[in-house]
């Protein structure tokens, strides 16, 4: 379907719908919409729905609304917040009388601008930070405590605010509940193009288009394309030659990464992308919530291998390392965070080996525009 | 925007109450789970770990405690689960009925060590001072250089004399074994051990307040002979002798010392020095030397048992050498190399002088005491020895120093005849050798080069190819036995064969180093002290071997800015020749205490306790990847040693979080949680404040869950306690919660929780000015089994002193 006839969230009016509908029959509508989750993962709504009513049984459930963008390159929740506030807004409340809840509640960046919804919705801000966006580290922010994760399960539909039954979802999956229950079929995802396109900023685009045909949507690569970084900070970088996959749950999967964030950035040709992939793990061995050994200490020490070979002190054994440490990452790390971060590994030494090899072998930058950021590398030490 | 209600923690989750002492209450619903391949009776809800453990699995954890809520956070626990895409950590998920679970897999396995290398890399700690370890007496190393940083001289030496009583001695001929495990050598130089040692051994004795290590003890009543003056016998006679023991040193020599005197050369130890430092045995009371008197020659050991000594030490160290059995050996002009420096330290007359060319072999010490004493003596001094420079027994400075005096240096050449010539030596010729196998010592063994021998001309051959002890006296002292290598053979406890007879130092090793004997010494003063009191000389072995075990320990990323070694003033290497001035000036105060200072104090009170290094241990971690990296890359916390309970070194926390939810969710006090962001996400008070600023109760709870050694209580001896009299309700909470019995065990407040029955017995004056008392010590009472009741006084500002 093109995306000029498709149904828009970003700039459509809140259609009618039956507001007598039963929670049963606002579910069975959801799940037959197909309607996946627009927070990265693409979890079925109607299953998180179905779960947070059925473990309430009746008693206290909550609903909370995600608009905190953890991403600060994907602002695609204030987007929305902006252009279409009434979509999220009949969102809230189509989940709150589908799960029975009482107490529904938006999430905002400290420094996000709040719609004036009077009391029915509660705003609450996170502290800031890429992991305040996570949905258990959200949970412990209303909780008063520090935006840490905690391991899953029981899931939030389980066990979340207060121990009880919580749903957690983007404000984009919740603004395409009213489109939903009027029959229309949610076919497309707010992405945010960055980089070297002409016009960077949110978009909404079809699933299923290619990645290249989002990039034209924005003015088309300014300059040549030697990358395309897909999901945001955890997300992996894709060849320029993979334009022509197309953007889809399913599909970026299969390529190595995730919808993420949102973000579709274009990295140029004049960009070393082991240094991307050096200055994405600073970025995340900063942002971890601390809490698990794999991300806290992993992150930080993925980031030190790869500064070392940006520096011109990699060494051949390093490249094996790293995928094993990427192994690792995935496997035993707590949350989405540290288990996606993995592919920034696989995805840039799948398709970037030249990149490496020249800074491995030759001792240089294949594009001249790394700086040496260490001294020193990671030595070995034996215990005698 | 409204206010939220604060929630219940996750932590108040409903937990399933289990035994797990191996039973499962009854009444509690069961349902079956696989744990490899093994059926396991599982109460419902409970976590898999739980189940495993009782069944006897060994899944590791660190961060679980049953008492808490699951954290998940080490991710040491991680199982494999059926159905499941990803390992899951047992400690949180509850068991299912049906469960199929992998606790154990090659993968796993790979995926923990991979999490142990992570933590321990980020773990600026050690489990126990290698230094410590790897010095045969086990000094307390960085206790001394903690106190001699602080300045605190006299206890430094007071330390280091609890197992050295030689530190000045042993500061400048020790080959340092220390020093090559030196941790701080992994950020970039060891410490100066043995120097830091002689400085402060030289500083007490110059200042005549050379500490004992503890007040002698009451005469016993027994006696030790020891033969022998030198570094093993001169030890035990020390040790015996603050036992209370009386001891008698005899020795062949007209002085004491030994070897040290009579083998080491003035240029490495000023003998005045070495006399002053000795003469620490002769101040103790019941102590004797008797010089001149030699074994086998004026006496035996029958005569000193049937003279009435209760126990003997034969530390009649090597004074022959090992011969060269080549042609020509016996020429005049091949002189034993003991003899030569004993010789030269009486002031003989030696075969050696200006223009002699003197060829000295082998590797060792003794090589190198000879080599640089002819060079001194005007001698042109070729060293020749079979191996490399690599293989040299002898320590590497020596080897360098004596390159720098002057002498030649000729390797893998082994001797093959000495040349005659008008009589005597006139050359010695010797063949190539290279490098073959290792042999048993390691060392690569070498292998004559046919068709490659060379001749250096030489009137004087040295050859110093080690010694063995003299054991001419055996044949008259029956039930003593030795070894093939002629040495005396002891058990475990240095005991001969013969019951009260003791052996150590080199004639029970063989030619070893001073610190060796030293320690030899010591333990053989332990023994004899054991023997004379009747223990069981097998057990008294045991005990030995037990203590000297070397544990397993895991070494990991030390992380210090960098501070280079202070450098050693040495005398200039033009002033060496024909001259035996000491070569090592010695560190002045300022000196000794910084290089004391960079003293990294690898020692953790936790070892043997801590969960980490036993996980570390059972995961075969014995190399870490992420190692001298730059700053940024690991932590380096300042220690929070304020409170009076609780000792907190961040730089060992591994952010298990468990002190973080007992202290929340148990004890109620909540004075810790993770703080500050990212990589550098600690677990700490809030602000980071000393724990004496939180809600902290002293309970102990924390330090107790602590899977590491962050967190450790504080050994306390409450001397004096501060009371605020005005404030006090003699509620006696404090000796209740006082987690070392401590406040229990002093009368006053003892006698304040009478308070609480309707009896008043004590003002609060006396509470606050009274002194503890050391159980041992006797309780003045005033007739009545209680304090001495005085009038009320008005406390003076500050503090309360007692006594006053």
């Amino acid at each position: 379907m093109p995306a000029s006839t498709a149904t828009r969230v970003l700039d459509g009016r809140v259609p009618a719908y039956d507001e007598a509908l039963s929670p049963d029959e606002i579910i069975a509508r959801v799940e037959a919409s197909g309607l996946r989750g627009r927070g990265g993962a693409g979890f079925p709504l109607a299953r998180k729905l179905a779960a947070v009513r059925a473990n309430g049984a009746g008693g206290d459930t909550f609903v909370i609304a995600n608009a905190y963008d953890a991403d600060p390159d994907s602002p695609l929740s204030r987007a929305l917040l902006q252009r279409n506030p009434d979509a999220v807004r009949e969102g809230i409340e189509i989940a709150a009388a589908a799960v029975g809840a009482r107490r529904r509640f938006l999430y905002l960046r400290p420094d996000a601008e709040a719609p004036d919804w009077g009391d029915d919705i509660e705003v609450v801000r996170g502290t800031g930070g890429f992991m305040g966006g996570e949905e258990t580290a959200l949970l412990a922010v209303l909780e008063s405590r520090r935006a840490m994760a905690r391991q899953r399960p029981p899931y939030p539909a389980q066990q979340g605010l207060g121990l009880r039954p919580t749903l957690i979802s983007s404000a984009e999956s919740l603004a395409w509940l009213p489109y939903v229950l009027s029959g229309a079929a949610a076919t497309t995802k707010l992405v945010s193009v960055t980089g070297s396109v002409e016009r960077p900023g949110v978009y909404e685009v079809t699933l299923g288009t290619t990645l290249g045909a989002i990039l034209d949507q924005a003015g088309g690569v300014t300059g040549t394309l030697k990358g395309i970084h897909v999901g945001g900070p955890t997300g992996g970088i894709l060849a320029a030659s993979r334009t022509s996959t197309s953007y889809g749950f399913d599909e970026l999967k299969a390529a190595g990464t995730h919808v993420g964030s949102g973000q579709v950035r274009a990295i140029g040709g004049g960009v070393c992308v082991v240094n991307e992939a050096s200055k994405l793990f600073a970025y995340l061995a900063q942002e971890t919530c601390g809490i698990c050994v794999p991300c806290r200490v992993g992150t930080a020490r993925v980031t030190g291998i790869l500064q070392g070979i940006t520096s011109g002190l990699g060494r051949n054994e390093d490249l094996p390392w790293l995928d094993e440490l990427a192994g690792h990452l995935n496997a035993f790390s707590l949350c989405g965070f540290g288990i996606s971060s993995a592919s920034i590994i696989r995805t840039t030494r799948a398709e970037f080996p030249e990149d490496y090899r020249v800074h491995i072998e030759e001792g240089r930058c294949p594009t001249g525009t790394c700086s040496v950021t260490r001294a020193r590398r990671y030595e070995t030490m034996v215990q005698p | 925007m409204s206010i939220l209600e604060r929630y219940t923690g996750p932590s108040e989750a409903q937990i399933p109450t289990v035994s797990h002492h191996g039973e499962i209450p009854s009444g509690q619903p069961t349902c079956t789970i696989t744990i490899d391949g093994q059926e396991v009776t599982a109460v419902v809800g409970e976590a898999i770990l739980r189940a495993a453990q009782r069944a006897g699995f060994n899944v590791p954890t660190l961060c679980d405690d049953e008492k808490l809520a699951p954290a998940a956070a080490c991710r040491m626990c991680l199982v494999e689960i059926e159905g499941y895409d990803r390992p899951m950590p047992s400690c949180h998920l509850p068991v299912e009925p049906g469960m199929k679970v992998t606790a154990a897999s090659d993968g796993l396995f790979a995926m923990r060590k991979q999490n142990l290398e992570y933590i321990l890399s980020d773990h600026n700690a050690y489990c126990m001072p290698p230094c410590q370890i790897s010095c045969p007496t086990h000094i307390d190393i960085p206790g001394y250089l903690d106190l001699m940083a602080k300045g605190q001289h006299v206890e430094a030496a007071r330390l280091v004399k609890d197992v050295l009583p030689f530190p000045y001695a042993l500061g400048l001929v020790c080959p340092r074994p220390c020093q090559e495990v030196c941790r701080r050598g992994l950020v970039e130089e060891e410490i100066a051990i043995c120097q830091c040692h002689g400085y402060t051994g030289e500083m007490v004795m110059e200042m005549d307040q050379a500490p004992t290590p503890f007040p002698q003890e009451p005469a016993t009543g027994k006696r030790i002979a020891v033969i022998g003056a030198g570094p093993a016998g001169m030890t035990a006679a020390y040790y015996s002798a603050l036992k209370g023991h009386a001891v008698t040193v005899f020795d062949m020599m007209d002085k004491q010392g030994g070897i040290l005197r009579y083998g080491i050369p003035e240029y490495r130890l000023p003998k005045v020095k070495l006399d002053k430092e000795l003469n620490c045995v002769w101040q103790l009371r019941d102590t004797e030397f008797k010089g001149g008197m030699m074994l086998g020659r004026d006496f035996s050991v029958e005569d000193l048992l049937s003279q009435g000594y209760d126990a003997v030490f034969l530390g009649i160290g090597a004074w022959k050498s090992n011969e060269m059995r080549i042609p020509g050996e016996d020429l005049p002009g091949v002189i034993e190399a003991i003899n030569y420096l004993r010789g030269n330290a009486e002031g003989e007359p030696v075969p050696v002088g200006k223009g002699s060319k003197v060829v000295v072999l082998g590797g060792g010490f003794t090589t190198f005491d000879c080599s640089r004493t002819s060079r001194r003596l005007g001698a042109d001094v070729t060293v020749v020895y079979r191996r490399s420079r690599k293989e040299m027994s002898a320590h590497y400075s020596e080897v360098d120093d004596a390159e720098h005096e002057g002498i030649k240096l000729e390797f893998f050449a082994a001797a093959t005849r000495v040349i005659e010539k008008n009589g005597r030596v006139g050359g010695i010729e010797f063949q190539r050798m290279q490098l073959g196998e290792p042999d048993a010592s390691g060392r690569r063994r070498p292998v004559p080069v046919p068709g490659s021998e060379f001749v250096i001309e030489c009137d004087t051959v040295i050859p110093a190819y080690g010694q063995y002890p003299n054991l001419d006296w055996y044949e008259r002292d029956p039930g003593i036995r030795k070894s093939r290598r002629e040495t005396i053979v002891t058990n475990g406890a240095f005991m001969t064969d013969r019951p009260g007879v003791f052996a150590g130092g080199d004639a029970q090793m063989g030619a070893v180093t001073v610190i060796e004997c030293v320690a030899q010494g010591k333990l053989a003063a332990k023994a004899m002290d054991r023997y004379l009191a009747g223990a069981d000389m097998a057990k008294v072995a045991e005990e030995i071997a037990e203590e000297e075990k070397v544990p397993e320990l895991i070494d990991i990323v030390p992380y210090k800015p960098e501070e280079p070694q202070v450098r050693m003033p040495f005398l200039p290497f033009e002033e060496r020749v024909q001259s035996f001035q000491l070569i090592e000036n010695g560190y002045d105060k300022a000196g000794a205490e910084k290089e004391a200072a960079r003293c990294l104090q690898c020692v953790c009170p936790d070892v043997g306790r801590c969960h980490l290094q036993r996980l570390s241990v059972e995961h075969g971690l014995t190399e870490n990847r992420f190692h001298r990296a730059e700053p940024v890359d690991y932590h380096d916390y300042e220690y929070d040693f304020s409170h009076d309970f609780i000792l907190r070194d961040l730089n060992k926390c591994i952010n298990c979080t468990q002190c973080v939810r007992i202290c929340r969710d148990v004890i109620g006090a909540n004075c810790y949680g993770l703080m500050g962001g990212g990589y550098d996400s600690i677990v700490t008070t809030p602000w980071n404040v000393s724990l004496s600023y939180t809600d902290c109760v002293s309970c102990g709870a924390c330090a107790e869950t602590c899977p590491t050694g962050a967190l450790m209580m504080r050994e306390r001896d409450l001397q004096t306690y501060e009371l605020d009299i005005v404030r006090c309700i003699y509620c006696g909470d404090c000796v209740e919660v006082c987690p070392h019995g401590a406040l229990g065990e002093t009368p006053n407040f003892e006698l304040s929780t009478y308070r609480r029955f309707g009896v008043t017995v004590l003002a609060k004056e006396e509470l606050a000015t009274a002194r503890t008392w050391k159980p041992s010590e006797h309780i003045p009472t005033n007739g009545d089994g209680h304090g001495p009741v005085r009038p009320p006084e008005i406390r003076p500002p500050g503090p309360p002193r007692w006594g006053a």
